[in-house]
């Protein structure tokens, strides 16, 4: 008797639910939602804000608008790019002069009077503090101008209005006007920007933005860049415009990231990307003063300095590494040098040499000491004087003599073009891609996301290798 | 290491890319071909003939051996094969020269219709692809449901009705809703109807009416007829289809004066300095997007202007409850207003 009851039941609710339609669940929704409506409309009452939205309008109406909009736009970002760029430079002198010149000699000459034997003392204060002081003096003083400019810009209101204005070319490639800011964020540091794409809801846009941000150059790469350029894209043009050239070849090499950002956002919806779910919508928040101090605090402390602990987390073990294969001998050759041998065929395929490529695998965890690396292991494999012994990374003061050191490891203008394209496209430092696991939660797009630059690092300088190997 | 040729280099690299393009294409590629054909083919022959004769039957159309073997794109002799084996399940039975579906053919038809439709709807529900992509991943995917799996899928999608396209799915006892409605091309000048159905077959003639952007719950009324066109309004818009498009579209006739506004139209032809109360949104929007518009204030009654133009067109961002909200045009189309 029960059981039939239940029987019955069951199958009246069948044949109800078949007769309500589809449509239930939805007209619920609207109804709860326009009760919510009226509930609210009948009992909140809101002061008269007319003044502040006029106010609101008229900025908008000159920040979106036509003739005003992009201009302002690109003046903005080279504003600040400008400033975190030239202005960085004084702070990251200081630092270098205190941590590299100063501190590091000191700790030498300590080490050696306690006594300590000669590969701990390289191990630990050539190869960890080295490398762990050269990322802080490189990183930290950008960093700390580019986050708290951008964060207040954010928090005025006006990144909002950058994504509103973008949102359509972003939508060519299938991604999300968002994802400008968070491109622009990569500017600064590529885990902060992967960090950063959590203001795109959408799960394939951000999927899209994580992927490629790394095409956007970021700080640690930003001083190769400008080092590379001024030695030798400077160098082919008459000296009154080596400074324009060198500076042209810089912004050329940012822009052509930003082509790649869109090719490669375009051809990731078309294809692995097209079943994540795709949804559309940007808030466009009320202008506000922002809190200056506040905003400088969590820039600071939240950005900043967790970016730099990452960083820092992972210079350390590369340093032992690089201060281990300089001076770990199998047979009669260091490990580095055998390495350096066994990658130079490749590398000269490609229009580098092996010492790039070693430097780039053993300072995965950090860009900023890719020179460093490169000018050590030059010296190492050529024997040219200079530098401070096998495994302790170095820089020289002058560009010259850092231009005479590469051109005797055998570099050409070929090396010097395709490194600063290798420099853009190769995988993401090993802070970006603990980033991005911890933000997909997936090894197969963080694979994708670290191995999809570096293979098309690996094309474009064997084309362009190829290429100018034939025409010159 | 210095004498080699770069020409060479290039000639190999461009090889090796053509090769891997060969292998690796998706579909078409060389590993997928191998992998297909490592899957047993049988049963996909055998399930689409039991589709094609369901289908067929509904109609009240009768297949012999030849139209089968003619209609399905395999190799003949496994189709003929398949047939032999079919008829020894029991999945058919030969009537003379005409194949007819035996009870337990049409039950098992009738669940790979229901795996299809399912999938379909979780395609358009829960994943990003394209309208014009769900029939042929549906058709692929059809196969590999289990039974369970696909009870399973039913329940996680709330037992729908309806596969997006309008089709009834049928439930896992075999019912299945009828489809009581007239094709766009039979209806009378100023019949008023809501389109329930547009056919996803054939493919041509289902990518023609998507690309004409329209869609199912909405409201039309013919305004004009002839033998080489048929013109409809709907949502503020006119539409002008050949008969061969408008009869793969179904309506429901509603009764002339119910709730049929002339003047209701989209939200993106709303213009600067207008307002305009939000009717709804329209049923192409669907899962997580629609959740978000209901969320932001897109309800049915809400008040909607214009806050601010794009320099390059679009996105547009629209004054919401008091916010500013931007919305791609795409979006805008779908919601439904009235000024």
């Amino acid at each position: 008797m029960m059981q039939k009851n239940i029987d019955n039941i069951i199958a009246q609710s069948n044949d109800l639910r078949w007769q309500i339609g589809d449509e239930f669940h939805d007209n619920l929704a609207e109804g709860i939602y326009a009760d919510a409506a009226e509930i609210v409309k009948a009992s909140v009452h809101k002061p008269n804000e007319n003044n502040r939205l006029r106010l609101d309008a008229k900025i908008d109406k000159i920040i979106t608008s036509k003739t005003w909009g992009f201009p302002l736009m690109f003046l903005i970002l080279a504003v600040v790019l400008w400033l975190t760029i030239v202005g960085a430079n004084y702070p990251s002198s200081m630092l270098a002069d205190l941590l590299l010149e100063t501190i590091h000699p000191a700790l030498k000459g300590y080490a050696s009077t306690l006594g300590i034997p000669w590969w701990l003392d390289g191990f630990l204060i050539d190869g960890v503090y080295l490398a762990v002081a050269w990322v802080i003096a490189v990183m930290l003083p950008p960093m700390a101008i580019f986050f708290p400019l951008f964060t207040l810009l954010e928090d005025f209101g006006y990144l909002p209005r950058v994504a509103f204005n973008l949102d359509h070319l972003f939508k060519l490639s299938g991604a999300h006007g968002k994802q400008a800011l968070t491109m622009s964020m990569g500017f600064g540091c590529n885990a902060a920007g992967v960090v950063a794409t959590r203001i795109i809801d959408s799960p394939r846009e951000r999927l899209i933005a994580i992927i490629t941000n790394n095409f956007s150059l970021c700080n640690g790469r930003w001083p190769t860049q400008i080092l590379i350029a001024t030695i030798f894209i400077g160098a082919v043009v008459p000296s009154s415009f080596a400074g324009i050239a060198s500076l042209g070849a810089v912004i050329g090499i940012a822009v052509l990231g930003i082509c790649f950002m869109f090719l490669v956002s375009w051809a990731l919806s078309k294809t692995v990307l097209k079943g994540e779910v795709s949804t559309f919508n940007l808030e466009l928040p009320p202008y506000r003063p922002p809190r200056f101090w506040k905003t400088l605090y969590t820039s600071l402390i939240d950005r900043t300095l967790i970016v730099l602990w990452r960083a820092i987390v992972f210079a350390a073990p590369a340093g032992a590494v690089i201060w281990l294969i300089s001076n770990i001998y199998v047979g009669d050759v260091s490990v580095a040098a055998w390495l350096i041998q066994s990658l130079d065929g490749f590398g000269f395929l490609l229009g580098l040499n092996g010492v790039i490529l070693v430097a780039y695998i053993v300072a995965i965890p950090a860009n900023e000491i890719v020179i460093p690396t490169i000018l050590m292991l030059t010296v190492l494999v050529t024997g040219v004087s200079g530098g401070e012994g096998a495994g302790v990374m170095f820089e020289l003061d002058s560009v010259n003599a850092t231009g005479d050191l590469l051109r005797a490891g055998g570099w050409t203008l070929l090396t010097a073009v395709n490194l600063m394209l290798f420099s853009l496209l190769h995988n993401p430092c090993s802070t970006t891609i603990y980033t991005i696991y911890k933000e997909t939660k997936s090894a197969k797009w963080t694979v994708v996301a670290s191995i999809l630059p570096v293979i098309l690092g690996f094309v474009v300088t064997f084309l362009v290798a190829q290429v100018w190997r034939l025409l010159m | 290491m210095n004498t080699y040729n770069p020409l060479v280099a290039l000639v190999i690299f461009f090889g090796l890319s053509l090769l891997a393009y060969l292998l690796l294409r998706p579909h078409k590629g060389w590993i997928w071909l191998i992998k297909k054909g490592s899957h047993s083919n049988d049963k996909i022959i055998v399930e689409d003939i039991l589709k094609r004769l369901y289908h067929n039957e509904n109609a009240g159309k009768h297949l012999n051996v030849n139209d089968i073997v003619r209609t399905m794109r395999q190799n003949d002799k496994m189709v003929i094969e398949s047939i032999d084996v079919m008829v020894n399940q029991g999945l058919i039975r030969m009537e003379g020269d005409v194949v007819k579906l035996t009870k337990l053919g049409s039950e098992y038809a009738l669940r790979i219709i229901r795996a299809h439709r399912l999938w379909e709807r979780y395609l358009a529900e829960k994943t990003g692809f394209s309208k014009s992509e769900w029939h042929e991943l549906a058709e692929r995917k059809e196969h590999e449901l289990s039974m369970d799996e696909t009870n399973r899928l039913a329940y996680k999608l709330g037992n729908p009705q309806y596969d997006p396209h309008g089709d009834p799915i049928p439930t896992n006892t075999g019912k299945m809703a009828k489809l009581k409605g007239v094709p766009v091309s039979e209806l009378q000048v100023n019949t008023i109807g809501r389109i329930i159905n547009i056919k996803d077959k054939p493919d041509i003639i289902y990518k023609q009416i998507l690309a004409e952007n329209i869609h199912i719950g909405s409201i039309i009324r013919v305004v004009e007829k002839s033998a080489t066109r048929i013109v409809f309004h709907s949502e503020g818009e006119a539409f002008k289809l050949a008969p061969i498009l408008a009869g793969n579209i179904t309506v429901s006739i509603l009764e002339k004066d119910l709730s049929y506004e002339e003047d209701v139209s989209r939200l993106n032809i709303l213009k600067k300095n207008e307002t305009a109360k939000i009717i709804g949104i329209s049923k192409e929007i669907r899962g997580e997007s629609r959740r978000r518009l209901l969320d932001l204030g897109f309800v049915k009654g809400a008040e909607v202007s214009i806050d601010l133009l794009n320099p390059l067109g679009e996105p547009k961002a629209y004054l919401i409850k008091g916010t500013s909200i931007a919305l791609r045009n795409n979006q805008a189309s779908k919601i439904l207003i009235k000024k």
